[in-house]
């Protein structure tokens, strides 16, 4: 399956044209992963987020410590480092490949700034959908702290 | 495409839990493979509204093999 039609049944892209989608898939670059290989530490600043296209990853709080713990799994079509691309804060956490292969599709905040610039549609759209993921990670955090 | 979009807690281990997107829809008592982990479903329930063909569901699991 090539690159559009994948990120075509991703939720962030959900509502864009395929043109939409074909300028998503030009600052896009395909990272591969083996299991364990490191893909974001915590405390970084964070100048990308990413789609898990192929696998997954675990999310680690507190990596560097003897109190670290996995907080999270996260499999393809989930997306990784995106509150950077919003409040321009630090990694909140590390985030390591558990699959083998895990690929990811990484994109460079600055291109896609870019691209919301230049086509406000596209930026509405993916930010709107960017804001019901995170809705979607707290509601399953609230879950998981009530079990 | 209809993608469904599943937060699952695993009860009775220490597995985090994670999401993930299936092609499928998930029913109580299949077996789902997340990761490298075996899951039971023994509870799934809609968490918000669907939008377009995409759904968005909650399911508690059990642990069957943890890769």
């Amino acid at each position: 399956m090539n690159l559009l039609e994948l990120i075509r049944n991703v939720e962030i892209f959900r509502g864009l044209t395929d043109d939409e989608l074909n300028e998503i898939v030009a600052i896009s670059q395909s990272k591969q992963m083996k299991a364990g290989e490191s893909l974001v530490e915590e405390g970084d600043i964070g100048e990308e987020f990413f789609l898990i296209t192929e696998g997954s990853v675990e999310v680690i709080v507190g990596a560097t410590l003897p109190t670290s713990r996995t907080v999270l799994h996260l499999g393809e079509g989930q997306l990784i480092g995106e509150m950077a691309l919003i409040d321009l804060g630090r990694r909140s956490a590390s985030v390591r490949a558990i699959a083998d292969p895990t690929v990811v599709q990484v994109i460079h905040n600055k291109d896609f700034l870019d691209l919301c610039e230049r086509n406000a549609r596209v930026g509405f759209v993916v930010m709107r959908n960017m804001a019901a993921d995170l809705s979607f990670k707290l509601r399953h955090l609230n879950l998981i702290s009530g079990n | 495409m209809a993608v469904y979009k599943v937060s699952y807690v695993v009860t009775g281990s220490s597995h985090p839990g994670g999401i993930v997107n299936l092609d499928d829809l998930p029913e109580v008592g299949e077996i789902i493979e997340v990761g490298n982990s075996e899951l039971k479903v023994i509870e799934i329930f809609e968490l918000i509204p669907p939008r377009g063909d995409f759904y968005y569901l909650h399911a508690t699991c059990e642990l069957v093999e943890d890769g």
